[in-house]
């Protein structure tokens, strides 16, 4: 055999980047941009209080944009996250009586599960097309919860309950530091585990991972079942924080959650993403939907911009990419 | 033909060069109104690059064409086009969700006012349809012909906007038999309706039983235009060929050891049939087979990727049962597929992570991969393959050449430690230089012990690397022959259908 070129001890050494700089420093650029801008128009957005109630109010969204991150990337996309995270909500206040508070929370996260599991199921052995499935399941989830509710905001005021979104962990709030631990645990999870691998791959070309051997659609019915079931505990924070549940909860989340994966990287053909784009994705929108209540914008106004800085984000990135891929093409 | 008219189409002294190559070398071609004209050749002898000149495609850089003894100017294919010279590709282009008429008419579909005339849009199709007496109804949708429906729809189309000349490059490729007979029934049609037709295809069987005449090209060169009936298919095998002996060292092919894979009977009505062969310790078996024969999708059904109807397969002695490529994976089973971008490689994942793809189970440990293990055996397939890439192991396979990206597939089978590696066609799209060094390294896999099944369509790559050779004719093996007597002339027959 011939010399090689390249000598495993440089090889060896070469590290993983944790996050691909050139890739995220423009999402860093912007999340910058608004920080500055928005504390130079208002003197309390930079205050500890408005930042943890901002980090707080973003929980919801966060938790399941970890779980969304790991579907989007496989290639696959979840609808349904918002009205099964309502859905929880109301399933707990439903039960409570009948089943203690901590049964009711366990009833109603298994119910997300059964609905991330309908839905995995409706993918990989239905095939049904996610948005389809997942559009449904939105419309059946969201009318449940209504149905179940009779249409009212039930209160559920527990106050060990209560203490899922009062609790702190030295300075941080509880939520907030679930949320953290999710990331940085769907972080390593990602890049260091099977399952992660198996999410790029699929998402990255299912046929030639099929063709591999992986098990494609058990993987992709996995991740379902999991963007199903972060929705759920999501729900639960959500109840907690709000001591009541409500049919109409969490409206339109799951628009937001896709806002920020997608703003953090992820590609919605799969194969590509991250966490800690999805990380910076959250807390874009968070810090948006913050300052601008600050500023008394109002929610119309709110969405405008919402949506103007997604465009934007992933307009200039596809711009960039685009013309890097073409004269990539154009050298060979 | 009548000699004494005048050919429609002339291309004299053709020449063309590709970064100084010459692949067309004075070439000359006539085709008269109402014949078929099959132009023969191996891979590589210059047709293609022959039709692409006359369809504007490329730039000739030496040579004249004449249309009806006129001097012509072919800048593109709108020229082409405009000189009523249609290319019908195998790979259809079709509206699937129109109906007949429409694709038959799409682009000057006629009007009344802003809105379509569907009337006139029935008319015109069926009085072409009529025209080659072809029986498919205007309204149809396209989606729900036959392959073979569509085809003739795209002949009709040709029709419609008036073509004199019509190139059809491997029509019956995708075709079952008589499926053909319907095809070279609408040629004729054509024919009588003073069409010419030059006729592409790598069955020689079937040219007798169209072409009025032959050319054959070899190595960019014209070397014989005859009338059919001076030809049989032998002959013409060894026009394409050549008398020239094949350099390759013909080394003597190493006793093969006991069977590792054994088919038997293996069939799937229609794409193959009966199919029983082994393969043993340390052999390199290929099957050569012309597009079409089936020999393909064998590939795919071993490995459990399509389905088979009937047969066994068996591994080391012991029937196994393989429904999807994991269960051929346990069996020890690995597979190259045709196309390693499409269905060989993730491509955006780093060359470490393809390697290991099909080994999961063995480089993790409760789900956690371990990565300095993963990382080590990467480097060491990198480094027994000679994979070459310019940031190792975490280089993204999108930026590897073919040959090295073929590599990567090849390791990845090794890393899952399978017994069997079945390839199909394992250098399709890998340079020249790349590809004896793959020859190589499967030399060397075979030497250490690897059952080795090589599918291909490219006769040299069968010739320079198997021990020994299976021919495949429409789904059935056709003969066998021995690493010493095989030859060019005598697969080609073989695969083409004429008798050994």
């Amino acid at each position: 055999m011939s010399e090689h070129v390249a000598s495993p001890a440089t090889t060896e050494r070469r590290r993983l980047p944790v996050f691909r700089l050139q890739e995220g420093i423009g999402l860093l650029a912007i999340l910058v941009l608004i920080v500055v801008v928005l504390s130079s128009l208002s003197p309390v957005f930079l205050t500890q209080r408005n930042l943890l109630n901002l980090l707080i109010a973003s929980t919801t969204i966060a938790m399941i944009a970890v779980f969304t991150t790991m579907l989007m990337v496989s290639g696959g996309l979840d609808l349904s996250v918002a009205a099964t995270a309502a859905l929880t909500g109301v399933v707990i206040a439903e039960t409570q009586e009948a089943l203690g508070i901590w049964g009711a929370a366990a009833l109603g996260v298994a119910v997300s599960a059964l609905v991330g599991a309908i839905n995995g199921f409706m993918v990989t052995v239905v095939r049904i097309n996610p948005f389809i499935t997942t559009l449904g399941m939105l419309s059946v989830a969201r009318g449940l919860a209504f149905v179940i509710a009779d249409g009212l905001t039930v209160p559920v005021f527990d106050p060990g309950f209560a203490q899922l979104s009062e609790g702190m962990i030295g300075p941080i709030p509880l939520p907030v530091a679930v949320t953290l631990t999710l990331f940085v645990a769907g972080w390593a999870v990602m890049r260091f585990t099977v399952y992660g691998r198996a999410m790029y791959a699929i998402g990255g070309n299912a046929e030639a991972s099929a063709l591999a051997g992986v098990p494609v659609q058990r993987y992709r019915f996995i991740a379902y079942l999991l963007s199903g079931l972060s929705a759920g505990v999501a729900g639960v924070f959500l109840t907690s924080r709000l001591y009541a549940a409500a049919p109409q909860a969490a409206q339109g989340y799951e628009l937001t959650v896709i806002a920020a994966v997608v703003l953090g990287g992820t590609s919605l053909a799969g194969g590509k993403g991250s966490l800690v784009g999805t990380f910076i994705g959250v807390l874009i929108l968070a810090a948006l939907t913050n300052g601008m209540t600050l500023l008394s914008l109002s929610t119309d106004y709110q969405q405008i911009i919402q949506g103007i800085v997604l465009l934007l984000a992933v307009g200039l990135d596809q711009i960039r990419v685009g013309s890097l891929g073409r004269l990539a093409a154009m050298r060979t | 033909m009548d000699n004494n008219r005048r050919p429609l189409l002339e291309m004299r002294d053709i020449s063309k060069r590709f970064f100084g190559v010459p692949v067309l070398d004075r070439v000359s071609l006539d085709l008269y109104a109402g014949e078929v004209l099959a132009l023969l050749g191996e891979n590589g002898a210059g047709k293609s690059t022959l039709i692409k000149i006359l369809n504007g495609d490329y730039q000739k850089d030496g040579g004249d064409i004449y249309l009806d003894g006129e001097l012509v100017t072919l800048r593109e294919p709108r020229d082409a086009e405009a000189h009523g010279i249609r290319m019908i590709y195998q790979e259809l282009h079709y509206a699937p969700d129109l109906s007949v008429a429409e694709n038959l008419l799409l682009g000057h579909l006629p009007r009344r006012g802003p809105f379509v005339d569907w009337k006139a849009v029935d008319d015109i199709a069926r009085k072409y349809l009529a025209l080659l007496k072809v029986n498919i109804p205007p309204r149809a949708l396209m989606r729900d012909l036959s392959v073979v429906e569509r085809e003739i729809v795209e002949i009709v189309k040709a029709l419609a906007i008036q073509a004199r000349i019509i190139v059809m490059d491997e029509p019956t490729a995708a075709l079952a038999p008589r499926e053909v007979d319907i095809l070279f029934e609408i040629i004729r049609n054509l024919q009588a309706q003073n069409v010419a037709i030059i006729y592409i295809s790598h069955r020689l069987d079937e040219i007798p039983r169209i072409a009025n005449r032959v050319t054959i090209l070899r190595d960019g060169k014209h070397i014989a235009t005859r009338p059919i009936e001076d030809l049989d298919t032998r002959e013409i095998a060894q026009l394409m060929v050549g008398r020239k002996m094949t350099e390759r060292s013909r080394k003597t092919a190493p006793a093969a050891g006991e069977p590792v894979l054994r088919l038997e009977r293996l069939t799937r009505p229609g794409d193959f049939e009966d199919i029983s062969l082994t393969v043993g310790r340390g052999e390199i078996v290929g099957i050569f087979g012309l597009l079409g024969a089936g020999h393909g999708r064998l590939t795919r059904a071993i490995f459990g990727a399509d389905t088979y109807q009937s047969g066994q397969i068996f591994i080391n002695g012991t029937p196994v049962t393989i429904r999807s490529p994991r269960d051929a994976r346990r069996a020890g089973i690995g597979f190259v597929p045709i196309d390693r971008k499409v269905q060989g490689l993730v491509l955006d994942m780093t060359v470490r992570e393809n390697v290991t793809l099909a080994n999961w189970g063995q480089l993790s440990r409760m789900g956690w991969f371990r990565r300095r293990l993963e990382r080590a055996n990467t480097q060491k397939w990198v480094d027994r393959l000679g994979i070459r890439m310019a940031g190792g192991v975490e280089t993204r396979t999108r930026y590897l050449s073919g040959g090295n990206q073929q590599k990567v597939v090849l390791a990845r089978w090794l890393e899952a430690g399978v017994k069997v590696l079945i390839l199909n066609e394992p250098t399709w799209g890998v340079d020249v230089g790349a590809r004896a060094d793959i020859y190589e390294q499967l030399e060397a896999l075979a030497a250490q012990g690897l059952a080795i099944l090589i599918v291909s369509s490219d006769i040299q790559e069968v010739l320079s690397v198997s021990h020994r050779i299976l021919t495949m004719h429409k789904g059935r093996i056709s003969a066998e022959f021995s690493r010493a007597d095989a030859s060019e002339e005598r697969l080609l027959q073989a695969a083409a259908g004429g008798e050994a």
